[in-house]
């Protein structure tokens, strides 16, 4: 009977012991996966996108044009649709290509 | 050899019996009577409670992108009684933590028992600092709020005092929800400080803060932000407001007051930076204020929408001449003309014929007066004079936006309001929150009601298209786009009261596109720019958000609306 009591108590500790360590691991890898978060919240931030495309010779168009192809069978024209003349079309489009 | 005495042998047996007694005696006093006091006060030396922080929740943009999270960081404090060798611990501390050796020797050898040396350090130098095992030296476990975009929403997102508790913002807004509530774990210890196996040990785990998914768009706002900082500079503005919401649910996509700051060092800011302007500062709206008696005008029938009025360049208003911006002829305008050329005379003319009672209901119906209810904290509800206090001039200078103060918040909601076909929707910064077992619960639905009907809802949109097409807001066009919109160029007050400034401004544009479908309301505000008026400083300012949001949103252009009658030639 003693010798249950013993193994049973060296079972109880060596439980506790583990469970502390695994307690350990989770704080461990939570901790990795904020960190992780953090990293990739900080590298994809717009900020620090738009300073690295800036730095790299990108920059903003400096005129979009919008164009809107009616669907098939649509008879409405769009608002601006009116805007638009087909040189001023091609010319959008040859400056694009 | 002599026998012991039998005296001798019965007195050490009395002795020896009453030190035994006195031993059993001491052991009944011990383990019975004082049994409960002295278990509780080996406990004592030997549990140790210790309070386990909970977690706090994320904020996170609509895309679910963070805008602030926390990391592991730790204090560092020391307890100068164990402090061996001063100078040498200042010295071997000072280059990691950046203090001066003088400032750290005052901590080190101060006549207490705990001072701190640096809090929320990083986990890095916080084991650096251990790996010296410096005596008196401690470390605690501290969370430390991060903002990873930076100076993104700062005045939105808010932030956090050392504590980890919010003090402004949606971090103060939502304090409760985003802390979680701490637990508790209760240990036996041996004198080593190890958990004694099998002793005591039970922990009341903490509940983390829930995530919450606000209704910001982390790019959108980023655009806004870049946009509004560019035009208060090219336009010499001293601040500069932008919002930008989906007039269908109230959810502000963007947010920005100029100038900002970085949330993660707000102590480098003025105190003024810290505020949303968006919701916490009012200001006389101007001529962006007539869509109200616009609305009203149509919906009591107050004018006939093909019928022309003689309008003049001043007026007599009780013992005051008001006019307007520039000197006209007397001109022949029909309403949709008044609120495309921003006429303040054809404005007051209207709200005339509405009367006072008619026009103060529809400022409260628009929601002006009081706060929004989007929560957000020092919302201020601006200033809009009971009825009764209303003097001579009061309705004459309401109907073009002068003698009532606005946020910039609730001047949006009335813009979202005809673009949701009449029908006033609550604005709202908060879409849900993440809680336990990554469980979404979505915020309440906004609050509506409905303020205009339908049709004159429609009408007035055709009114603002026909004020970005021809009148006053034609640098807000957008080719291919029939924007609806209005400018405003208000007035600044004294602050005495006695009046107005002769050279100070404040120039709006606030609109939503396309007409026929509004997708997004926009609203372009700066404070005192040298360009003066809306149309000029605002206008493109709004336009060049517009542009943002028809791309980010995949804006179609939608079917064109018919102009309300008018009489001015249109391009």
């Amino acid at each position: 009977m003693v010798l249950g009591l013993v193994s049973l108590n060296a079972l109880l500790a060596q439980r506790s012991f583990r469970i502390d360590d695994l307690r350990g691991q989770i704080g461990t890898l939570s901790q990795e996966q904020l960190q992780l978060q953090h990293e990739q919240a900080t590298l994809s931030a717009p900020g620090r996108i738009a300073e690295w495309a800036h730095r790299h010779g990108m920059r903003l168009p400096d005129d979009i044009r919008f164009l809107h192809m009616p669907s098939k069978g649509s008879t409405e024209a769009p608002a601006g649709a009116a805007d638009l003349d087909l040189e001023t079309l091609k010319e959008a489009l040859e400056a694009v290509t | 050899m002599s026998r012991p005495p039998m005296r001798r042998l019965v007195g050490l047996f009395c002795c020896i019996s009453l030190g035994l007694g006195a031993i059993v005696m001491r052991l009944v006093v011990l383990q019975v009577s004082q049994a409960g006091a002295l278990q509780t006060k080996a406990l004592d030396q030997r549990v140790r409670e210790v309070k386990l922080s909970a977690w706090r929740g994320q904020i996170l943009d609509r895309s679910r992108e963070p805008l602030a999270l926390s990391l592991e960081a730790r204090d560092i404090y020391v307890d100068p009684r164990y402090v061996e060798d001063p100078w040498n611990t200042a010295v071997a501390i000072a280059p990691l933590l950046g203090i001066e050796i003088r400032d750290l020797l005052s901590k080190l050898t101060a006549d207490t028992t705990f001072v701190y040396l640096a809090r929320q350090v990083g986990l890095d130098l916080a084991g650096r600092l251990e790996a010296l095992h410096l005596p008196g030296i401690g470390f605690l476990p501290s969370p430390r709020r991060i903002y990873p975009a930076g100076p993104l929403a700062p005045q939105v997102v808010g932030f956090v005092d050392i504590d980890g508790v919010g003090i402004s913002g949606l971090e103060l807004q939502y304090q409760s929800l985003l802390a979680g509530k701490p637990g508790e774990r209760t240990q036996e210890l041996a004198e080593n400080g190890r958990p004694i196996a099998g002793g005591i040990d039970v922990e009341i785990p903490p509940v983390p803060g829930s995530d919450l998914v606000c209704t910001i768009d982390r790019d959108f706002q980023y655009q806004v932000q870049a946009a509004l900082e560019e035009a208060v500079q090219q336009n010499h503005a001293r601040s500069g407001t932008v919002i930008v919401m989906d007039p269908h649910t109230g959810e502000i996509l963007a947010m920005a007051s100029y100038p900002w700051f970085d949330p993660n060092d707000p102590a480098a800011a003025r105190p003024a930076a810290w505020r949303n302007k968006a919701v916490t500062d009012a200001f006389e709206p101007g001529s962006v204020n007539k869509i109200i008696t616009a609305a009203a005008a149509v919906q009591e029938h107050a004018l006939p929408l093909n019928q022309r009025i003689a309008v003049p360049d001043q007026m007599q208003v009780g013992t005051f001449t008001i006019h307007d911006s520039h000197p006209h002829p007397v001109e022949q305008m029909t309403l949709g003309d008044i609120i495309a050329e921003s006429s303040n005379m054809g404005a007051v003319m209207i709200a005339r014929r509405l009367g006072s009672t008619e026009m103060a209901s529809y400022l409260t119906g628009f929601g002006l007066g009081t706060a929004t209810g989007v929560g957000f904290p020092g919302e201020s509800p601006g200033l809009l004079l009971p009825l009764e206090h209303w003097t001579d001039t009061s309705l004459a200078t309401i109907a073009y936006g002068q003698g009532i103060s606005v946020t910039p918040l609730q001047m949006i909601s009335v813009y979202a309001t005809i673009a949701n076909g009449g029908e006033w929707i609550q604005p709202r910064l908060v879409k849900g929150w993440i809680g336990a077992g990554d469980t979404y619960h979505p915020a309440p639905a906004p609050g509506t009601r409905r303020v205009v009907s339908e049709d004159a809802a429609r009408m007035v949109t055709r009114m603002l298209a026909y004020a970005v097409q021809a009148g006053t807001g034609t640098a807000a066009q957008i080719p291919g786009y029939q924007v609806a919109g209005k400018t405003g160029t208000a007035r600044i007050p004294l602050p005495n009261g006695s009046g107005y400034y002769t050279d100070r401004w404040i120039a709006s544009f606030i609109g939503f596109l396309p007409a026929s479908e509004p997708r997004v309301v926009i609203a372009a505000i700066l404070d005192q720019p040298t360009t003066v008026y809306g149309g000029v400083a605002a206008a493109p300012l709004f336009q060049q958000i517009a542009r943002y949001a028809i791309e980010r949103l995949s804006i179609a252009p939608g079917r064109s609306l018919r102009l309300p009658p008018h009489a001015l030639p249109v391009p």
